[in-house]
C-alpha cells in the first residue's frame, strides 16, 4: 500500500505439478489482484510430476521483494527442495524467505491477501498457518 | 453491555456499528473474503465482522476468520469498527456489500 | 588415503555405475511405498554428475565431492536430491584433502548429521538414515572394508520390516511395512560402491 515502504511480500507457489502451481497461481492473481510478486514453479527438470532447486531458485528471484518471499509447497519433496533453495541464496535474502505450513492453494491465495494489505513477511506466514491452525 | 466492553476495547474511539445484507449470489465465500480483508486492511480502525447483533465478533483484517464465518447470501453482516478513520472504513466496508463485491 | 586423480574419476564412475545400473530395481521398490520416481530421479542425478568428467575429477577431493553433491540437489529432484546431496556437499565441507580414517570417521558423522536436519529426521524411521548411521558406527569402530560393505546390504534390509513414520511412505502407515526402504537401498549402494573403490586404491 505504501510506495515508501518495502514493498508486498511476494509469493512463491511450489507444486509436484506444473498445473496445480500455474492455477494456483492464476487463482491468486484473479481473487488478489496484481498488487503482490508472484512465481511458481513445479515438476523435476525433465518436465515430469516433482519439484527442483533451480526452478524454485527462479521462481524466489522472479517474486523477489525487499519485503520478503512466502512460499507455499504441497508434498514432502517440495518442502525439502524449497528449503535447498533458501539455503542457496544469498547470505542477506536467506532470512527474508520463509516455508510455511499451509495447504498450497488456500495457502497462495491467504497469504497473498495479507501481504496485498502491506503486512509483514511474519504476518503473511501466520496468517496462510492459520489454515490448519 | 455490548458497548461498554467495545468501549473499553477502543479506549478513545466511540465503536460505530451498522448492517447490511448479503446480495452477491455465493455470500461470503472465498473471493468476496479476499476482498472485504483487502478493503479491511487499507485502513488504521480496527473492524470486525459478525453475523448477529452480538456477535461473536470476527476481525475482518483475517482472510482465514473472514472464510470461517461462511457467511450466505441474504445473511445480515453486522460491522464493528473503532478506529481514527473508523467512519471512512465502515463506509467503504459497507459500499463492498452493497455493490455485492462486484459480483452481483 | 590419498586419492589421485584416476581414482578420483574411479570412484565417481563407481558412485555413479552402481546407481544407474540398479535404476529399475530402485523403481520397482519405489513404487511399493513411494512414488515411483526414485530410480529414475537418482539415474538422472548421477547421470548428470558424470557428465561433467573429466573436470569433475581435476577438483581436490573436498571439491570433487562439493560439486557432486551441487549436482545432485539440481538434478535429482525429489526430497532425495537434497538429502543425497546434501550428505555429499557436507562431506565434501568437512573432509581434507588427504583424509585420515579420523577425519573420515568425523565428517561421515557431520554429513549425517546435516542428512538428519534437513530431512527433521533420525533413524529408526524407515529412511536412507537407517542405512548411513549404523554404517557409521561399523566405520568409526574400526570395522573393515568387508565389514563396511556387509552393514550397508543388512542395514537396507533390516528396513524391510520397518515403519515408515518420515517421507513419502509415511503416508502408508501400516502398509509400508514388508518393503525395503528405496533410499536406504540405494545408500547401501552408493557405500558399496564407494568401499569397492576405496578399498581397490588402498590395496594397491
Amino acid at each position: 500500500m505504501s510506495s515508501s515502504g518495502p514493498g508486498n511480500v511476494g509469493i512463491v507457489i511450489v507444486s509436484h505439478s506444473p498445473k496445480i502451481a500455474e492455477g494456483a497461481a492464476d487463482m491468486v492473481r484473479q481473487m488478489v489482484g496484481d498488487a503482490v510478486p508472484l512465481a511458481w514453479t513445479g515438476g523435476d527438470v525433465d518436465g515430469g510430476l516433482g519439484t527442483n532447486v533451480a526452478g524454485i531458485l527462479k521462481a524466489i528471484e522472479t517474486a523477489w521483494s525487499p519485503a520478503g518471499v512466502a512460499i507455499l509447497v504441497d508434498l514432502g519433496g517440495a518442502e525439502t527442495n524449497s528449503e535447498m533453495a533458501v539455503e542457496m541464496l544469498p547470505e542477506g535474502r536467506r532470512a527474508r524467505v520463509l516455508v510455511c505450513n499451509a495447504p498450497v492453494v488456500e495457502g497462495a491465495v491467504i497469504a497473498a491477501t495479507e501481504s496485498s494489505g502491506g503486512s509483514s513477511l511474519a504476518a503473511v506466514k501466520r496468517s496462510a498457518e492459520e489454515f490448519y491452525a | 453491555m455490548h458497548d461498554a466492553n467495545a468501549n473499553r476495547a477502543a479506549q478513545t474511539f466511540v465503536p460505530l456499528t451498522a448492517s447490511a445484507v448479503l446480495v452477491n449470489p455465493v455470500g461470503l465465500h472465498a473471493r468476496p473474503s479476499v476482498k472485504l480483508t483487502q478493503c479491511a486492511k487499507g485502513f488504521a480502525a480496527k473492524i470486525e465482522i459478525a453475523l448477529a447483533v452480538d456477535g461473536p465478533w470476527t476481525d475482518a483484517k483475517s482472510p482465514v476468520k473472514v472464510m470461517r464465518v461462511k457467511a450466505p447470501q441474504g445473511a445480515t453482516l453486522y460491522f464493528r469498527v473503532a478506529g481514527p478513520d473508523g467512519k471512512a472504513a465502515l463506509a467503504a466496508v459497507l459500499a463492498l456489500v452493497h455493490d455485492g463485491f462486484g459480483e452481483a | 588415503m590419498s586419492l589421485d586423480r584416476a581414482a578420483r574419476e574411479r570412484l565417481v564412475r563407481g558412485l555413479a555405475g552402481s546407481v544407474i545400473e540398479h535404476a529399475d530395481e530402485l523403481t520397482r521398490l519405489d513404487q511399493a511405498i513411494g512414488d515411483g520416481d526414485h530410480g529414475l530421479n537418482m539415474k538422472r542425478g548421477f547421470e548428470a554428475v558424470v557428465a561433467t568428467l573429466p573436470d569433475l575429477a581435476d577438483k581436490s577431493l573436498p571439491e570433487m565431492l562439493k560439486a557432486i553433491g551441487m549436482t545432485l540437489v539440481m538434478k535429482v529432484g525429489g526430497a532425495s536430491g537434497p538429502l543425497v546431496g546434501t550428505f555429499f556437499m557436507e562431506l565434501g565441507k568437512a573432509l581434507p584433502e588427504q583424509p585420515s580414517r579420523a577425519d573420515l570417521v568425523g565428517a561421515t558423522e557431520k554429513a549425517i548429521d546435516a542428512v538428519k536436519a534437513r530431512g527433521r529426521s533420525e533413524a529408526g524411521q524407515k529412511t536412507l538414515l537407517d542405512v548411513l548411521v549404523p554404517v557409521h558406527a561399523v566405520l568409526a569402530g574400526g570395522g573393515d572394508a568387508r565389514a563396511i560393505a556387509s552393514e550397508a546390504v543388512q542395514a537396507a534390509d533390516r528396513t524391510t520390516p520397518m515403519l515408515a513414520t518420515r517421507g513419502r511412505a509415511s503416508f502408508l502407515g501400516e502398509r509400508s511395512i514388508g518393503h525395503m526402504d528405496p533410499g536406504s537401498r540405494s545408500a547401501s549402494l552408493l557405500i558399496g560402491a564407494a568401499i569397492e573403490t576405496l578399498e581397490l586404491e588402498v590395496n594397491r
